[in-house]
């Protein structure tokens, strides 16, 4: 009401209104403000000064002093880091490659342009898609060790289930996205569905699903890092016993050779990426 | 007996929603080249895609090469498509491929599944289509990617993959709109002579009624879904041109 005064008063009564509203955003700023502090202040009471067990710190130096245990380095450890190194790449990239396979077809019935079935495969693909990526793969990683065992085979698994998401995510978005001219080129020549497919949609979407599934691989190496915690081989289970027996510069080394890996894995998709692109 | 008669054609892509087509006929004889002619929104394209079912009609029969068009199943529906070469407005080539694989993807109608896959065509069709290439005037550009060509050359591409499908029909639906008026009428020549050459009747969509006029024996008017005009070229008259781009004028 006030904004129609002003315009029939003129300037002094727009001045006052002016200065009305700033006051009004300035209050409301303040109380927001206040709100997040109180909030981030609780969240700060609840988590660090109840949970923490001051006691057994001991002070600053003691802080510092086990911190400073990680900065030896144990080199001969190295010899039987090679092993465990190679088994977690191969498991980043089996991994992706299973997933890649388990996510053509959820991203074909995910894709509401192509899917066979809009009201319940449809449905179930979007299903599957957000339980692989709400799933830690550590989680993931658990549920299989229990199901098959020790070793590598259930990193593979837990990395190929956790890589389904995203890239039946992208790849059914890709799917969504493209040009239908070519698609009714096809189909108007005769085309059957699978014709339509491979040559109508496939390579409108293939350096998106190529460049997703690189970047994917990249991450995967990330997580195939720390599958061994729970048992899934690969640099983790090392990372874990290393732990165990308190020797922390073995830590330290096996935390730099996953650092190595990943500037690898980092380096060789750089360039698989500019070769797709 | 004509190759292609439509009778009574309705089309609404949606149950309430409004009637595209309110009931054409007409028939294309084997000797013709006919052109639809019409304001944006009269309805060709739509009709036009009735013809292979691209669109589905919700009234009327289309008879095409003998077949009841509208009572084929998935499998027949296929193969009455290959035997109608469609040339699109935008040439809806598959733009990563390369312009021979766009060219031999009007094969794919006879091609098995295995064989498509792995791109594996025939020799004998690899020839044809070496042969339609030249006859376009695309000699010079068989392994470059379709995104590399002009527009002149990329509907030129499109135009040897209809002529692959040896189509007893061509459907052309704006095929000059993208062009400019230079190669325009050099792509429409060239489709008129190959169509005289084989012997294949042709339904082209234009909205250049000089091109229609140059180029085509028989001309249709349609108007807001209605038939306003189906006679001779030579039979059109301005007065009818008026009646057809009523709606525009307005």
């Amino acid at each position: 009401m006030a904004i129609v005064q002003c315009h029939s008063n003129g300037l002094p009564l727009q001045i006052d209104t002016q200065i009305g509203l700033r006051r009004k955003r300035q209050m409301r700023m303040a109380l927001i403000w206040g709100g997040f502090l109180l909030f981030a202040a609780w969240c700060l009471n609840g988590t660090i000064v109840e949970d923490t067990d001051w006691s057994r710190i001991g002070g600053r130096n003691g802080v510092f002093a086990s911190l400073g245990r990680y900065l030896t380095i144990d080199w001969t450890l190295l010899p039987e880091l090679i092993v465990p190194t190679i088994e977690t790449f191969m498991m980043a990239s089996v991994g992706t490659v299973l997933g890649c396979f388990f996510s053509l077809p959820v991203a074909w019935l995910g894709a509401v342009n192509v899917t066979p079935n809009k009201t319940i495969l449809y449905p179930l693909a979007r299903f599957l898609m957000v339980i692989s990526r709400s799933v830690h793969e550590i989680v993931w990683a658990l549920i299989f060790v229990s199901a098959v065992g020790l070793g590598a085979l259930p990193g593979v698994l837990a990395i190929a289930m956790r890589s389904v998401g995203f890239i039946s995510k992208i790849t059914a978005e890709a799917i969504e996205n493209i040009d239908a001219k070519p698609v009714e080129a096809i189909r108007a020549t005769g085309g059957n569905e699978f014709q339509v497919m491979y040559y109508g949609i496939l390579p409108q979407i293939y350096p998106v699903v190529l460049a997703t599934v690189i970047f994917e691989w990249d991450i995967n190496i990330r997580r195939s890092a720390v599958m061994g915690l729970v048992g899934a081989g690969g640099l983790g289970l090392l990372f874990f016993r290393q732990m165990n027996s308190f020797n922390y510069g073995g830590v330290s080394m096996v935390i730099l050779s996953i650092l190595l890996l990943i500037v690898l894995g980092e380096i060789i998709s750089h360039y698989l990426r500019k070769a797709v692109i | 007996m004509s190759v292609l008669s439509v009778r009574n054609l309705r089309v609404r892509y949606t149950a309430k929603g409004p009637e595209i087509l309110k009931g054409i006929d007409f028939d294309v004889e084997g000797d013709d080249f006919l052109a639809m002619i019409g304001p944006s929104g009269a309805g060709k394209s739509t009709l036009i895609r009735c013809v292979n079912r691209l669109v589905e009609p919700t009234g009327g029969q289309i008879t095409l090469l003998g077949q009841d068009v509208c009572a084929l199943n998935a499998r027949q529906l296929r193969g009455l498509r290959r035997n109608v070469g469609m040339i699109f407005q935008e040439f809806n080539l598959i733009n990563r491929m390369s312009v021979m694989d766009n060219v031999l993807s009007g094969r794919l109608g006879y091609t098995s599944n295995i064989r498509s896959l792995f791109r594996h065509f025939p020799k004998k069709d690899i020839s044809q289509a070496l042969d339609y290439l030249d006859r376009v005037g695309l000699g010079d550009h068989i392994n470059k990617r379709a995104d590399e060509l002009s527009g002149g050359q990329r509907q030129r591409v499109g135009i040897a993959r209809a002529l692959m499908q040896q189509p007893k029909l061509l459907l052309l639906d704006e095929p000059t709109s993208a062009l400019d008026p230079k190669i325009s009428r050099e792509v429409m020549a060239l489709i008129l002579s190959i169509a005289k050459e084989l012997g294949v009747p042709t339904l082209c969509n234009i909205h250049d009624v000089q091109l229609a006029k140059e180029f085509c024996n028989r001309i249709i008017g349609l108007q807001d879904g209605h038939k306003k005009f189906d006679g001779a070229t030579a039979t059109l008259r301005e007065s009818d041109l008026e009646e057809i781009y009523a709606m525009e004028v307005l």
